[in-house]
């Protein structure tokens, strides 16, 4: 065709090309923009293993396709370092207190000892090996070893993961030459997140696709982290802030000195302080229920800075009810200590999660939904 | 000439209702098609008159069945020679009185018979069964209705739930009745269940909404001010629309009444700001009422005071006054003088630049006890910081106030609070700057 037409007409049609082309994609990058507009963003923040990851798997798992075959085996290695790390980290442990006084209960078995020496010499590398039927057996026995129960008892005071108890109990399942993670492992299993993760979903509701697209951003909240989190802090909906209230006893993993809880706290402060949240809303996830109930009648309170001037009233489970209250009134006195007189109308709401429970992690992000949709509403001023 | 034929015809069989229908129907008794009666309703008559009348006092009676003299319905009509029908007891009471004349005619009375007037008494008795009749239905209906929606709720969810609620809000917001069917079967402790950690707001606002309308035990009240629930309460309040934000502050103030409770664990500070916020919506003045009646409840405790004052209430309670009503006004001065007996208050209070002039501008303003509150607060802030108060409360004009005060009628106390004041304002000033500063002239006018 270009041979037989003019060179002025090969030119306006292709002018006319490019231009149709360029008017396509202006009114793609409308349309775009225009979606964009209605995703509302959310932020998963909190101090390191508050339980973020967690909630960004269940939220994967509630309300996108899950996990597929290929991810869940991408989780054994993940299960593994886990169980190897740990171990170590008891074994060390118990060598440790055995120094101090009252040491006698921390010394092991000689078998475990040397079993001990080998598994800890595995976990310090960089390479772990799948775990088989043999090393299953030799950390089960360790496991069971007195010592490293007494260890245990004193978790707090090393830094001993969450999920420790679980995998422990669940060895010989997780050695087996065709172990497939299940979702439980999978919500168990404990990375530390670096970067930002993000998904985008629809809550399907009861009358299904409700229309609320969400875009979930998970974090990692160790320190050295929290300096990317500043990129993601514009056009927020809403922070979902994720608080281990079990931790108000342990310390940080980067830093030994410091209590967990008072970091909490002072990141929970200078989030709230943020300009650009100036409208988000709040939702405070005081996470690990599970394990504060367990542990609270028996560790008091006090022991963290923050919560020293607490009394108990009663015993039981009024007593361990009495203790969230105590803990949540804390955190809301903070949340208005920390909020300027004009932000004070921005949603604040405080949830009682355990992250791993599936169930409870759908009611309560139901709710955050009702509240985020009414809020909606209000700002368009149809409430 | 007599107009009428007193009857000693046939007497109106009481098993007939031939009259009523037809008056009925054709609108005579204004009662629309009421349908036909049961002759049950006539056999038994044990449905007394006087009772019926009594639990319809609100219905609208027909004119035609009311006494001229007492405004009342008859209970044993007569007729005089004039054709106008009384009540017999009150006709009778009124020749006694000396009188031979038609009370609505005027008339002398050329015949001083009274004739019963048996038609009458038998429309009369059957309009007010058939009314009755029917309440008493709907009455069952409604308390059928009660039993069956407390009983689905049992089983339901979701926004069948919602619906169900809304429901019942409804019925027990109509019908009194339906408030004891509830009691009666549970219901309280019921509706209360459905609050709980994962309650949706749809759901929760919706119970509120019943349960304000009911009158709650003890027990119940327990139940609800636990910690859970309560967070729930206050969660809703803060996100509610105006009627559910009323809804819940009514709620809690009837928890609060009657029970002895420790009010740091149900005042807190969601439940504060939520109230704050409520109370400075102009729009909905019902609110701010509601609103600040709780506030005044819940500073009544000491304990809450100075959390309250954190928030920053101090300042957003002054910037309300001027615009409220006197009931209002009562309860923002109550809670203010209860916040200024803590040092944060006074603080508070002090450095609100609008403290002064709003409180000086409501002496001997409103009522006797706005006056008095103002004059606690201002002696209060002026006690605590003389030297910087005394001179804005003088520019405020406060002094003028303060003679209005003491020369009026208010009790004795007031004016020797006054007088304290005024002494209190003067230190500063010799007598001539004072007086010049008094602007007496104001007073006079």
């Amino acid at each position: 065709m270009g041979l037989l037409c003019s060179k002025n007409r090969h030119y306006t049609e292709a002018d006319t090309e490019e231009n149709t082309q360029a008017a396509e994609i202006e009114r793609r990058i409308e349309q775009e923009t225009k979606a964009e507009k209605h995703i509302q963003k959310l932020l998963l923040l909190g101090a390191g293993e508050s339980g973020k990851s967690t909630i960004f798997k269940q939220i994967k798992l509630l309300f996108q396709t899950g996990f597929d075959e290929a991810e869940l085996k991408s989780y054994v290695s993940v299960i593994d370092a886990n169980i190897y790390q740990t171990i170590k980290i008891l074994y060390d442990g118990s060598k440790e207190f055995a120094q101090n006084a009252d040491s006698s209960k921390y010394i092991l078995s000689s078998e475990n000892k040397i079993i001990g020496e080998k598994l800890s010499e595995i976990g310090s590398k960089l390479d772990y090996p799948r775990l088989n039927r043999e090393l299953a057996e030799e950390i089960g026995n360790l496991w069971k070893d007195s010592a490293i129960q007494e260890t245990y008892a004193r978790g707090n005071e090393l830094q001993v993961p969450d999920c420790t108890n679980y995998f422990m109990e669940n060895l010989q399942r997780l050695s087996d030459a065709n172990y497939l993670p299940t979702k439980e492992d999978v919500l168990y299993a404990r990375v530390r997140t670096t970067g930002v993760v993000e998904i985008q979903f629809s809550p399907v509701g009861e009358n299904k696709k409700s229309g609320e697209v969400y875009r979930l951003f998970d974090v990692g909240g160790q320190r050295n982290e929290r300096r990317k989190w500043i990129h993601l802090f514009e056009g927020v909906t809403a922070v979902i802030f994720c608080a281990a209230i079990n931790e108000y006893d342990q310390t940080l993993f980067e830093d030994e000195q410091k209590n967990r809880m008072m970091e909490t706290k002072e990141l929970f402060d200078w989030v709230l302080k943020q300009p650009c949240f100036e409208k988000t809303s709040f939702m405070l996830f005081l996470n690990k229920f599970d394990i504060f109930e367990a542990k609270v009648l028996t560790v008091p309170l006090n022991v963290c800075e923050w919560f020293k001037d607490y009394q108990p009233v009663s015993t039981g489970k009024q007593e361990i009810e009495h203790t969230y209250e105590y803990i949540k009134k804390k955190f809301e006195e903070l949340y208005f200590r920390s909020t300027a007189p004009d932000r004070v109308d921005r949603v604040f709401k405080v949830y009682r999660t355990t992250a791993l429970d599936q169930k409870v992690v759908k009611k309560t992000f139901k709710l955050v939904d009702e509240t985020l949709r009414r809020r909606n509403l209000f700002e368009a001023g149809l409430l | 000439m007599p107009m009428y034929q007193p009857s000693s015809r046939r007497e109106v069989d009481s098993s007939q209702v031939l009259d009523l229908e037809t008056a009925v129907k054709d609108g005579v008794l204004g009662g629309g098609g009421g349908g036909v009666i049961t002759t049950a309703a006539f056999a038994s008559d044990k449905l007394d008159l006087k009772i019926m009348i009594e639990e319809l006092e609100s219905m609208d009676v027909p004119t035609v069945f009311i006494c001229p003299i007492s405004l009342e319905p008859m209970h044993d009509p007569v007729t005089l020679c004039t054709g106008q029908t009384y009540e017999r007891s009150n006709i009778l009471k009124w020749f006694s009185l000396g009188h031979c004349t038609c009370p609505t005619t005027m008339q002398e009375l050329w015949d001083d018979s009274v004739t019963p007037n048996k038609t009458l008494q038998q429309l009369i008795y059957s309009w007010f069964s058939q009314k009755y009749l029917a309440m008493k239905k709907r009455s069952e209906d409604v308390q059928g209705r009660v039993k069956e929606i407390l009983e689905n709720l049992k089983k339901i969810k979701g926004q069948a739930r919602v619906q169900a609620l809304k429901e019942l809000r409804q019925v027990v917001q109509a019908h009194g009745s339906a408030k004891k069917t509830v009691v009666e079967n549970g219901g309280i402790g019921l509706i209360s269940s459905l609050l709980g950690p994962f309650t949706t707001h749809a759901v929760g606002s919706e119970v509120i909404g019943v349960l304000v309308s009911l009158n709650l035990d003890l027990n119940s009240k327990s139940d609800l001010l636990q910690p859970a629930k309560m967070s729930l309460i206050v969660d809703i309040l803060n996100e509610g629309s105006i009627e559910t934000k009323i809804n819940c502050t009514r709620l809690i103030g009837m928890l609060m009444e009657g029970t002895d409770f420790a009010s740091e664990n149900i005042a807190s500070l969601s439940l504060l700001v939520g109230l704050l916020r409520l109370v400075k919506d102009k729009k909905h003045p019902n609110g701010v009422l509601v609103g600040l009646s709780l506030l005044e409840t819940i500073c009544s405790h000491e304990s809450v005071r100075s959390s309250f004052v954190n928030v920053g209430a101090v300042p957003q309670l002054v910037e309300l006054i001027p615009g409220l009503t006197n009931e209002c006004l009562e309860l923002v001065l109550h809670v203010l003088e209860l916040l200024s007996s803590t040092p944060e208050g006074r603080l508070a209070l002090k450095d609100c630049p609008n403290t002064i002039p709003n409180i000086v501008k409501l002496l001997m303003k409103a009522s006797e006890n706005c006056t008095q509150l103002a004059l606690s607060i201002l002696w209060a802030i002026c006690k605590f910081a003389p030297e910087e108060c005394a001179s804005l409360a003088v520019d405020a004009g406060v002094a003028a106030k303060l003679l209005l005060v003491i020369q009026s009628g208010c009790n004795p106390m007031l004016k020797q609070r006054s007088a304290e004041l005024l002494k209190l304002c003067s230190l500063n000033y010799t007598t001539t700057i004072f007086i010049s500063k008094c602007k007496l002239t104001r007073t006079i006018q």
